[in-house]
């Protein structure tokens, strides 16, 4: 299948400031990307070079097999980061606007707008005027102004930014719902969760550079897990992790909660050691942790020299997640 | 281009279809006329007549009777008589300038000096010179001069001539009032006084101190024995001293032509005033529009699906119309109102062609600078420092208008005339004026104003572009200007 976006050693500089710098990446047609990176790492500014609204200086785009995304605007969906809305204009009106702009049919704008209302769960919205709904709604409308003219390809910035974890999950269903139509998506988040939830793909950047990029199962194999939690049923004793301290294979034993974070020597063999561990003490559960995004992402970002604070990434619009071992630099 | 259009008309309906425009732009010229047909209705209705006594306590001696004459009815219908023919004929000499026929004319000078002539059947009732005037005027302020069941010879009216009024020695002047002897041998005379009973219409009161005046003048004349000697009547020496009337003329290469000098001033303002209201009601809704997209983020989105030079085409054609409908609504408002009064001779049409001509050049000069300060800054506050050039041309033809109106072609308006960005408004005030420019000036100037159009169209382009997506720090001048220059 061909790439829906393709890009060559794209570099932009605003002024001094180096943006992007030498990007490579290929989008292939129906996948579902997810962009991360830090704040300022430049994710913006790719997807507006994508997007043909600021130029790149050097380097190569193309857009659906076109050099120019101004050429495909109208298979194009785009919902950018800084996203807003007309406060007087009546929802039915704005998006029958913004249906007609991207060349739907005007007689066949206005029963889009409402079909789409009603689908998204917010039917009889269409007489109100933007600045009355609430953020969440405003929300939903975006996106169907995004994607009322039936996009090939959709990019997203900043999707999750800002919602509740309900409107989160609907905003993740809409998603899946076009990735099912077989649209390409490419969208960026510094919610590691939810990229982890929806991407097939993942291309992450950091300081304008690529650091990243590809499949979530690439991923996962790449970056070996070696962390095993156990829960032994005397409640994680002392003695219980002295005892699995001195298997073959284990590393270190940290006690935790009820339960001890085991870190495995480089080359264990995990099968054999969940047996070994299952014979040592009583177990109420053996759990291999498996690697998260997060855990790459901190490890990336890291290992570049940035020194990161978890709190930076763990921003108010990610959910906790639960992950033993962040906060050692880990094998690279 | 289709997309282009989609925007005009949606900032077009969005400016348009708000209660602040149909109230404030539309409806102010619909109120006015609304006042003023008003007035002249109320002006119209036929008010009930007064009635009643005017009491005269003539000191002087020789007034009460002149007074009497002056108020009789042959003397009052004389009046009437006199008032007619004059507006009459005033209103014929304009009628044949403007090409009216004389049955219009009588009509409007019926209907004019209905309002002139007076409103009131009045006697007068003469009392004792020695009478107390504290008196005589006690009851004035009972008469209810409206109601009806009253006593229709009731005093409304009290006149005290005083013998100073008359006879202007020393002595009488000092007791009458502070009017002391004069310089040079003419001595001045006291003045007198009328007392009214509440509520007496304005234009009464003033016909009686008219009449009662005159009648003072007439006695004073018929008491000098100057004039007794020489054998004169008041009417006479009234006649020797009436000032004449000039007319006024202006010839023109076409012969000679009566002025209508107030509304002939009043073109080149008023031309000037539609241009720059079309002109800038269009370009100060483009900056809030353009600054309200910035500010709500929405602008990013539209760039989703249109380029900022389709937006900027847009929302600049989608503003011009809101303008050309201002310059529709009051150019058409009034020639309406020149139509309906018979004025229409002294408005050229060519004028009206030229209007929409220079409006379009300077609606897009102010257009493109407001769109890229509108780009540029992040909120309304900080659009005003990037306001100065604009502001410049907003003023310069208040200032200019003076001088370009009392010489149109002088060397200083000549050179105006070519300056971009104000040129329009120039050449609009100096078309209008009784010397019209010479002819090769027109085309020169509307050249000058197309070329500026270009320039401030392209500049706004490249602005517009990068300053759509800018925000944080607004813009000074500079980094504009660099804007321009980089892209």
């Amino acid at each position: 299948m061909p790439d829906a976006i393709v890009a060559r050693k794209l570099r932009k500089t605003f002024g001094p400031k180096l943006a992007v710098s030498d990007l490579d990446f290929n989008i292939p047609q129906g996948s579902l990307c997810g962009v991360i990176g830090p704040n300022g790492a430049g994710k913006t500014t790719t997807i507006r070079m994508i997007m043909s609204i600021i130029f790149p200086d050097s380097g190569e785009l193309s857009v659906l097999g076109k050099p120019s995304a101004v050429e495909s605007k109208d298979r194009i969906g785009y919902l950018p980061e800084e996203r807003g809305l007309y406060k007087k204009m009546r929802v039915g009106a704005f998006l029958t606007y913004m249906a007609k702009l991207k060349g739907v049919d005007p007689g066949a704008a206005s029963k889009k707008s409402s079909d789409w209302l009603e689908r998204t769960d917010l039917p009889g919205v269409a007489r109100k005027r933007c600045e009355e709904l609430s953020k969440g709604m405003q929300q939903k409308v975006q996106f169907i102004a995004a994607v009322i003219h039936e996009p090939e390809l959709l990019i997203l910035d900043e999707v999750f930014s800002g919602l509740d974890p309900v409107n989160r999950r609907l905003m993740r269903e809409l998603i899946e719902e076009q990735s099912r139509a077989g649209r390409t998506i490419l969208f960026s988040t510094h919610g590691m969760y939810d990229a982890e939830q929806l991407c097939d793909r993942i291309l992450m950047i950091h300081r304008g550079q690529k650091v990243l990029d590809c499949t979530l199962g690439e991923i996962r194999a790449r970056f070996d897990p070696r962390t095993i939690v156990a829960e032994t049923l005397d409640g994680a004793s002392i003695d219980a992790a002295e005892r699995l301290r001195s298997l073959p294979g284990v590393e270190s034993v940290e006690p935790g909660k009820g339960s001890l974070t085991l870190r495995l020597a480089e080359g264990a063999d995990v099968p054999e050691i969940f047996g070994r561990l299952a014979l040592a003490c009583p177990m109420r559960r053996i759990e291999l942790k498996q690697v998260t995004l997060e855990d790459v992402f901190i490890d990336l970002v890291q290992a570049s020299g940035e020194t990161l604070r978890r709190e930076d990434l763990q921003s108010a619009d990610a959910p906790p997640r639960p992950s033993g071992r962040a906060e050692e630099p880990a094998h690279a | 281009m289709l997309k282009t259009i989609h925007v005009a008309w949606r900032e077009f309906c969005s400016t348009v279809l708000t209660k602040g425009f149909i109230i404030g732009v539309l409806m102010t010229p619909v109120f006015i006329l609304i006042v003023a047909g008003g007035i002249a209705l109320v002006t119209r209705l036929p008010k009930p007549r007064l009635t009643g006594s005017v009491a005269v306590i003539d000191q002087a001696g020789g007034v009460a009777e002149r007074i009497q004459s002056r108020f009789s009815k042959e003397a009052v219908e004389r009046e009437h008589r006199a008032i007619t023919e004059k507006v009459t004929a005033a209103m014929k000499e304009k009628a044949a300038i403007a090409g009216v026929s004389e049955q219009q004319a009588d009509m409007a000078a019926g209907l004019a000096t209905s309002q002139l002539i007076g409103k009131a059947d009045l006697a007068v009732e003469v009392l004792a010179p020695d009478t107390d005037v504290s008196k005589a005027k006690a009851g004035l302020a009972d008469v209810d001069v409206h109601d009806k069941a009253r006593d229709p010879n009731a005093r409304i009216a009290l006149a005290v001539v005083p013998l100073g009024a008359i006879r202007a020695d020393d002595k009488a002047a000092g007791g009458a009032g502070d009017n002391g002897a004069g310089e040079g041998g003419t001595k001045k005379y006291a003045d007198f006084e009328v007392f009214t009973a509440p509520r007496v219409d304005p234009d009464i009161q003033r016909g009686i101190e008219i009449k009662v005046a005159a009648a003072i003048v007439d006695a004073r004349i018929a008491a000098d024995p100057r004039v007794q000697s020489a054998g004169l009547t008041p009417e006479q020496v009234r006649a020797l001293v009436s000032e004449p009337e000039g007319k006024m003329l202006t010839v023109t290469k076409t012969g000679d032509k009566k002025g209508i000098g107030e509304l002939q001033m009043l073109i080149p303002m008023a031309f000037m005033l539609l241009l720059l209201m079309s002109v800038m009601t269009g370009g100060q809704y483009l900056l809030t529009t353009t600054v309200e997209e910035k500010a709500s983020r929405v602008m990013e989105v539209l760039l989703s699906a249109v380029s900022p030079m389709q937006l900027m085409v847009g929302k600049i054609c989608g503003q011009m119309c809101v303008g050309l409908l201002i310059l529709l609504v009051y150019s058409g408002a009034g020639v309406g109102g020149l139509a309906v009064f018979k004025y229409m001779h002294i408005l050229n049409p060519m004028l009206l062609v030229y209007l929409v001509l220079f409006f379009f050049i300077a609606f897009f000069i102010i257009a493109s600078m407001m769109a890229a300060a509108g780009s540029a800054v992040s909120e309304m506050r900080e659009a005003q420092t990037l306001m100065s050039p604009i502001m410049v041309i907003i003023m310069l033809p208040w200032l200019l208008w003076m001088p370009i109106s009392r010489s149109p072609n002088s060397l200083f308006s000549t050179v105006m005339s070519f300056v971009p960005g104000i040129n329009p408004f120039v050449m609009m005030i100096r078309l209008c004026g009784s010397e019209p420019p010479p002819t090769w000036q027109i085309p020169v100037s509307i050249l000058i104003g197309l070329l500026s159009v270009l320039f401030c169209a392209w500049a706004a382009a490249k602005i517009f572009r990068i300053g759509v997506l800018m925000y944080g720090k607004p813009p000074n001048l500079r980094t504009l200007i660099r804007w321009v220059r980089m892209a």
